[in-house]
């Protein structure tokens, strides 16, 4: 989130898509309801299911799964046809006015660049064109060039009418025009509005794209940044965004620092790639703050190998593991199928072994029946579980799966008892940031170990085999720095004073020598005291400030709220620098005045500025940097070259589509997405699986686990799997409410109650009549005999977004029939 | 049966008493066979069984009748199946005495001034059989009454399988028929004892005199004198 | 639950001296249920069956996201999800469906065991299990379908609104687990008024029958209901005009009485009777016998 929970309190109008937060996010969602009962906020719900978050809605719209960039292309076209955005926001904050080069084209639904070969677009037919004279990026403060970003904008979605939304999204043009006059509502000053969205934008093969268009949306009307407005993620875990914090990915370090490539030997080079420069230095300067790149890098390589990372052995760089190609776990599961990979170049070995740690792939991966027969591959098997999930006993998975027969299947399985979040302290990072310390309530059951005790065990074994017996760079083991008081159970307190950073010898102070911002052993108080030359540890330069010489913020539970919008800077850590609301300096206008003075975010008071902790130099008077100080413009982006598919986003099918693209038959679907080519991975065709299909969560359970409680309350509240299906499509097929129906994908079939409803409404997609289907993905063949059921999975696709390589659970193809 | 004992004088009329009615036995005359009166009185235990469990869930006024059974909860659980057991008790009542309660043209004015005027003792009827008009009504009153309360009762029993106003008439069915049936079975028990002497010994003994019988039944008697009955089988 | 000690009587059922009034004065409670801001979450019924103490029952996917469909001797506390299409499009309505605690109480006015209905002087209606016969009066005198006869126990069942954690200063689990606040507790007045202003917001963002569901025919119940659409109750499955059955009420306060009466009269009649007329003996045996047939 941009923004917090609290803050949602604060708006006027909230956009609900992509995501069913009453649903999923019922906590939350309760501040939905007090913008609504407090402000008389309108609550527009657009999702392909009238959901719970629908029924509580001002205004629901229907819209078909995986088409949402066409939904909100063409708010953005109505907000610019309008005149509906907020003009003044765009020319101060947004790169709106900058100019592209001539080299940006967009035709047939291909950008410039594109390799049809590699399936990639070279990124660099999207540049800015600098201006000849000063240098700087060309800039129109008119916006009314014609290569300005503002105006290839506004060509990009002319195509984008409401009869075009109509025919692609299948949303009725009357209900399409209200939520475009509702959302595009926001787009004045004394108003703001949020959008809001989960995993139903996150996974789709045009993912990353979906949010850029809520984003760009976002930024035209003026409302990043505001109390009241943001983009805002909802996570789909109480910790997601902690585990995505701290490097949850392969091609991130702690903080977002990119994961070195092997062209990267020494640590210059790496820095040199990896810290920005930008060409606005003057007035409205980019802050770039970035530049700093390499003071986090170094902090963290000595967080990483203490005393053993030294100035001269480059702080221990040459240890960190390089990666070249993708190493996502979508692709470890396609090695592991396939017994080999061949993307670095050559060919190597498939892996040998897998340990999965907290997470259920056979369940949570796309297409099951890969999932088995990858596991089935297998030398060994490691799962740290607090229950017995489908993973660890997929070698007896039921037929349905395909499993190979479990006497030939040679993997060794080791299952670790696991502790869960309630058996072990540590942080929680919710969606808003905030770092919240939560305490131990129970002890273990059995031999149940925190993961932290797990994790130690296992490195501390490894670490002494390497030392018998060596190895391959047995360095990068032998100096991890593990300087816990108890190596065994590291003190999860200590992990997290490690991870704010501490001074190594004494910091002066820039501003006067004489002085020390720090002495040596010190907390620091945050990344700005950070250094790059070693005299700073820090696990996490964007968490750093979470425990400080004043002690554990994490803990932090007051309750005090000075500016009456919820902020609560002493409740809990947020980061970066427990600032709340982020971007905020986009609040104000170019003077340094709030947009609108009932909700200001910070304000500059003639020294300094006020409010929230300023997401800019807080002594740096309006005028001196832009809003965006992470970014080389300084501005939000309207248009972003760093996307691997394209500047701006486009409607593309998901990749198994049900029509031909409307807008460009020929590119139907995203053309850089990604897919696989093992015998397990078929794509099916719209004259074979005509119907759409979405999966979706439950609050009643929560993922693969709650399933398991034998004699429970909440398989008491949903007993067990079910297909929704529309009242006349499930008259076409005489399906009876109640009665089973078979549901059947290009990878596999399932088997469930069918639940007949109006929730899903009839819809005309391109001039044909076309249906939606859905089922929640809760139950496998693993927990509670009585509370079994298919995978939801069995069906989906492993096709991926090409920037995250998050598989495309939203959107896929079925058929369907009576049991 | 010992010597030793001394032998009791033989009562024929109560051994008569056992397996035939109408039938002149000394001075006495059988009007109630063991069965009829096992019947009868099997009926009257169900129904007291009833009346005493059901009365103190009737109405708190009622309240202290369900101590002889053990407290209200007892009586609750008592009375379902205590009425099933009156209703099987009177359906074989029913049956067993049908033959002679078939109704005759002048019965329906013991629903009036007949009434009025046998409690008045006033009646000069010289043509009342083995049951009188009022006997008979009653006999077909309780009858339909025991279906009623058995009906309504079921539907109070298990009321989530019935509509809910249904279940409300069946209640004012098993109230109304109860009343009906309690208010009967006072002037039953009253003509059956205090009122008219010798009529209780009809049911426990089984016998009336000559004299009871000429008085209150004279067709009966006359009946029974000539014979009649005795050829007709 | 057992008769609360701290909480004085208001009126009980079945009692022949009739109500009992205690010398402390406290304020009405009521729940207030909006479901225009309801999801359906059912964190309500977790938090029900947990505090309550209630066995969980096998339920079985039937094609709703209704947990069960009708309250059960073990669930007390059940949301009710309806899907409608109308003129003004879909709703998909959610109620939290329980007793409702109605001031003038049904099931107490039916109830025939002293005491084993009771209503606290803040309103609270509820079964005192040591009292309570299960006759299933109740069933029939409740005009919205809520207490239930358990199958083991042979008691009746139903939401106590949680009159154990009420009676010493806490709201009901229901309402401490409600995630968006649809859910609140406090006196009669101070829900009421709070659904009034929650009406006046729903009228004037459209919804001209939005209602305040606090029904006048059971004078008003302990349970609150904010509706969107307060023309159609039955939408959401709650009766249009629920008042006690008036077949009840004869019954109960009248034909019962009567019936009564009636039988004492019998009674006296017989006696009075007996009084006046004696015995109809057996006289005159020597007068000559009219009724023989002659020899």
């Amino acid at each position: 989130m941009t923004n917090g929970w609290v803050d949602i309190k604060n708006t006027d109008v909230i956009l609900a898509m992509g995501g069913n937060p009453a649903e999923n996010h019922p906590v939350g969602f309760k501040w939905f309801m007090e913008a609504k009962k407090t402000r008389g906020a309108k609550l527009v719900a657009v999702d392909p299911r009238f959901t719970r978050t629908a029924a509580t809605a001002d205004l629901y719209a229907p819209i078909r799964a995986g088409s949402d960039i066409a939904f909100l292309l063409g708010i953005i076209r109505y907000a610019i046809e309008n005149k509906r955005y907020h003009e003044d926001y765009v020319k101060v904050h947004t790169n709106g006015p900058y100019v592209v080069s001539e080299k940006f084209e967009f035709n047939d639904g291909l950008f410039s660049g594109f390799d049809a070969g590699k399936t990639e677009y070279d990124k660099t037919a999207w540049a800015y064109e600098p201006d000849p004279k000063t240098k700087a990026y060309g800039v129109d403060p008119t916006l009314q060039n014609p290569r300005s970003v503002f105006q290839l904008l506004k060509k990009h979605v002319e195509r984008y009418t409401p009869e075009m939304v109509e025919r692609i999204c299948g949303t009725p043009k009357d209900t399409y025009l209200k939520v475009c006059q509702i959302v595009t509502s926001t787009g004045v000053p004394e108003k703001a509005g949020t959008i809001t969205y989960a995993l139903g934008w996150t996974q789709h093969s045009t993912a990353v794209q979906m949010i850029r268009a809520a984003a760009m949306l976002q930024l035209l009307l003026g409302n990043v940044g505001r109390p009241g407005g943001g983009v805002n993620a909802f996570r789909g875990h109480s910790n997601i965004q902690g585990a995505t914090d701290i490097a949850g990915t392969f091609d991130i370090l702690p903080g977002y620092l990119k994961t070195p490539p092997g062209s990267s030997q020494t640590l210059k080079d790496y820095l040199e790639a990896a810290t920005p420069t930008t060409l606005n230095k003057e007035a409205w300067a980019s802050m770039n703050y970035w530049q700093n790149y390499p003071k986090f890098m170094v902090s963290l390589l000595k967080a990483t190998y203490g005393k053993a990372a030294t100035k001269e052995n480059d702080f221990g760089y040459a240890w960190l593991p390089k990666v070249d190609g993708n190493y996502s776990w979508m692709y470890i599961c396609d090695d592991m199928y396939r017994g080999n990979s061949t993307r670095v170049g050559g060919k190597e070995p498939g892996p040998e072994g897998f340990i999965s740690f907290g997470m259920n792939p056979v369940g949570l991966g796309p297409n099951s029946k890969k999932w088995v027969a990858a596991l089935a591959k297998l030398k060994w098997l490691v799962v740290a579980e607090n229950v017995e999930t489908e993973t660890p006993i997929f070698w007896k998975s039921p037929k349905q799966y395909d499993p190979p027969e479990a006497s030939k299947i040679q993997t060794e399985v080791f299952l670790l008892p696991a502790a869960d979040f309630a058996e072990k302290d540590g942080t929680f990072t919710n969606s808003a940031r905030w770092m919240q310390w939560k305490w131990k309530a129970v002890d273990p059951p059995g031999q149940a170990k925190s993961d932290q005790e797990i994790l130690a065990r296992i490195f501390l074994a490894v670490r002494d085999l390497y030392k018998k017996e060596g190895g391959p760079l047995p360095e990068a083991l032998a100096n991890l720095s593990w300087s816990y008081t108890n190596p065994v159970e590291p003190d999860l307190g200590e992990v997290l004073k490690e991870i704010n950073g501490k001074a190594l010898s004494d910091i002066p102070d820039p501003a006067d020598k004489t002085k020390t911002l720090k002495t040596a052993g010190q907390q620091v108080d945050g990344f700005g005291q950070l250094q790059d030359d070693g005299s700073t540890m820090c696990g996490n330069w964007l968490h750093s400030g979470v425990f400080t010489e004043a002690g554990n913020n994490a803990q932090r539970r007051s309750t005090a709220d000075p500016t009456g919008l919820g902020m609560y800077h002493n409740w809990a850590f947020s980061w970066p620098a427990n600032r709340r609301i982020m971007y905020n300096r986009a609040s104000a206008d170019a003077e340094g005045k709030p947009w609108d003075p009932k909700r200001p975010g910070i304000v500059w008071n003639g020294e300094k500025w006020v409010g929230d902790v300023p997401d800019m130099k807080p002594d740096a008077p309006p005028g001196t940097f832009g809003a965006f100080i992470m970014l080389p413009e300084g501005v939000g982006r309207l248009y972003a070259s760093g996307m691997n598919d394209g500047p701006f986003p486009e409607h593309y099918e998901a990749v198994e589509a049900p029509i031909d693209n409307p807008l460009h038959p020929k590119v139907t679907s995203n053309p850089v997405s990604k897919k696989f080519s093992s015998d397990k991975d078929i794509y099916g065709k719209k004259e074979d699986f005509p119907i759409v299909c979405t999966t979706y969560r439950l609050t009643e359970h929560f993922h693969y686990w709650t399933q398991h409680q034998h004699d429970g309350v909440l398989n008491e509240l949903q007993p067990g799997f079910f297909v929704e299906i529309p009242e006349g499509l499930a008259q076409q097929k005489g399906i009876a409410n109640g009665s089973q129906v078979k549901v059947t994908s290009a990878r596999g079939s399932i088997q469930g109650v069918a639940m007949v409803t109006k929730r899903l409404r009839p819809m005309k997609i391109d001039g044909k009549e076309m249906w939606q289907v859905g089922f929640p993905i809760h139950w496998g063949y693993a927990g509670d005999p009585n509370h079994t059921g298919p995978l939801a999975n069995t069906l989906t696709p492993s096709a991926m977004d090409p920037n995250t390589w998050t598989p495309e659970f939203k959107a896929f193809l079925v058929r369907i029939e009576k049991a | 049966m010992s010597a030793a004992r001394p032998q009791r004088p033989f009562d024929t009329a109560v051994v008569a008493a056992r397996d035939r009615e109408n039938v002149i036995v000394g001075n006495e005359i059988v009007r109630h066979r063991l069965v009829s009166r096992v019947i009868h009185w099997s009926v009257a235990v169900t129904f007291f069984v009833c009346v005493f469990t059901g009365m103190p869930i009737w109405t708190p006024v009622f309240g202290w009748m369900a101590h002889l059974f053990g407290g209200l909860t007892v009586c609750r659980l008592l009375h379902p199946w205590a009425g099933v057991a009156f209703f099987l008790a009177s359906g074989i009542m029913f049956v067993h005495w049908i033959g002679d309660m078939r109704l005759e043209p002048g019965d329906r004015e013991w629903l009036g001034p007949k009434a009025f005027a046998y409690m008045r003792y006033e009646t000069e009827d010289t043509d009342i059989g083995k049951y009188n008009g009022g006997q008979r009504l009653f006999f077909w009153a309780a009858g339909l009454g025991a279906i009623g309360l058995l009906l309504s009762g079921l539907l109070m029993w298990f009321p989530r399988a019935f509509p809910p106003l249904l279940l409300e008439f069946a209640y004012l069915i098993h109230d109304v028929t109860f009343i009906l049936f309690a208010v009967a079975i006072v002037f039953h028990i009253y003509l059956g004892t205090a009122a008219e002497p010798g009529t209780f010994g009809s049911m426990v003994r089984g016998t009336v005199t000559r004299e009871w019988a000429r008085l209150h039944h004279p067709r009966w008697y006359r009946d029974v004198i000539s014979g009649e009955e005795d050829r007709r089988r | 639950m057992s008769v609360q000690q701290n909480l004085e009587i208001r009126r009980s059922s079945a009692s022949v001296w009739g109500s009992q009034s205690g010398m402390r004065s406290v304020p009405t409670v009521s729940k207030y249920i909006d479901t225009t801001t309801c999801i359906g979450c059912k964190a309500c019924e977790a938090a029900c069956i947990e505090w309550n103490d209630l066995r969980h029952i096998a339920t079985e996917q039937t094609g709703t996201y209704q947990t069960l469909p009708t309250l059960h001797a073990e669930y007390w506390n059940l949301i009710r999800f309806n899907e409608r299409d109308f003129d003004g499009g879909l709703v998909w309505l959610m109620r939290k469906d329980q007793c409702m605690h109605c001031e003038e109480p049904g099931c107490l006015a039916a109830c025939p065991a002293p005491g084993a209905i009771v209503q606290y002087a803040n309103g609270i209606v509820d079964v005192n299990p040591d009292q309570c016969i299960g006759c299933k009066y109740c069933e029939t005198g409740c005009p919205f379908d809520v207490p239930r006869f358990h199958q083991t126990t042979g008691k009746m069942a139903k939401c106590t609104l949680c009159v154990d954690r009420v009676s010493v200063g806490l709201e009901p689990a229901c309402i401490k687990a409600c995630p968006t606040g649809c859910l609140q507790f406090g006196t009669k007045d101070d829900m009421v008024a709070l659904g009034a202003r929650r009406v006046e917001q729903l009228k004037s963002n459209g919804f001209t029958n939005a209602l305040l569901y606090n029904p006048e025919g059971v004078h008003g119940t302990g349970v609150v209901t904010v509706l969107a659409h307060g023309d159609h109750p039955e939408w959401y499955q709650l009766p249009r005009d629920p008042h006690v059955p008036i077949l009840v009420r004869f019954w109960k306060s009248f034909l019962r009485p009567l019936g009564a009466i009636a039988i004492f009269g019998a009674v006296i009649g017989a006696l009075t009777h007996y009084t006046k007329f004696g015995p109809k003996e057996v006289r005159g045996v020597d007068a000559p016998d009219r009724n023989l047939p002659d020899a």
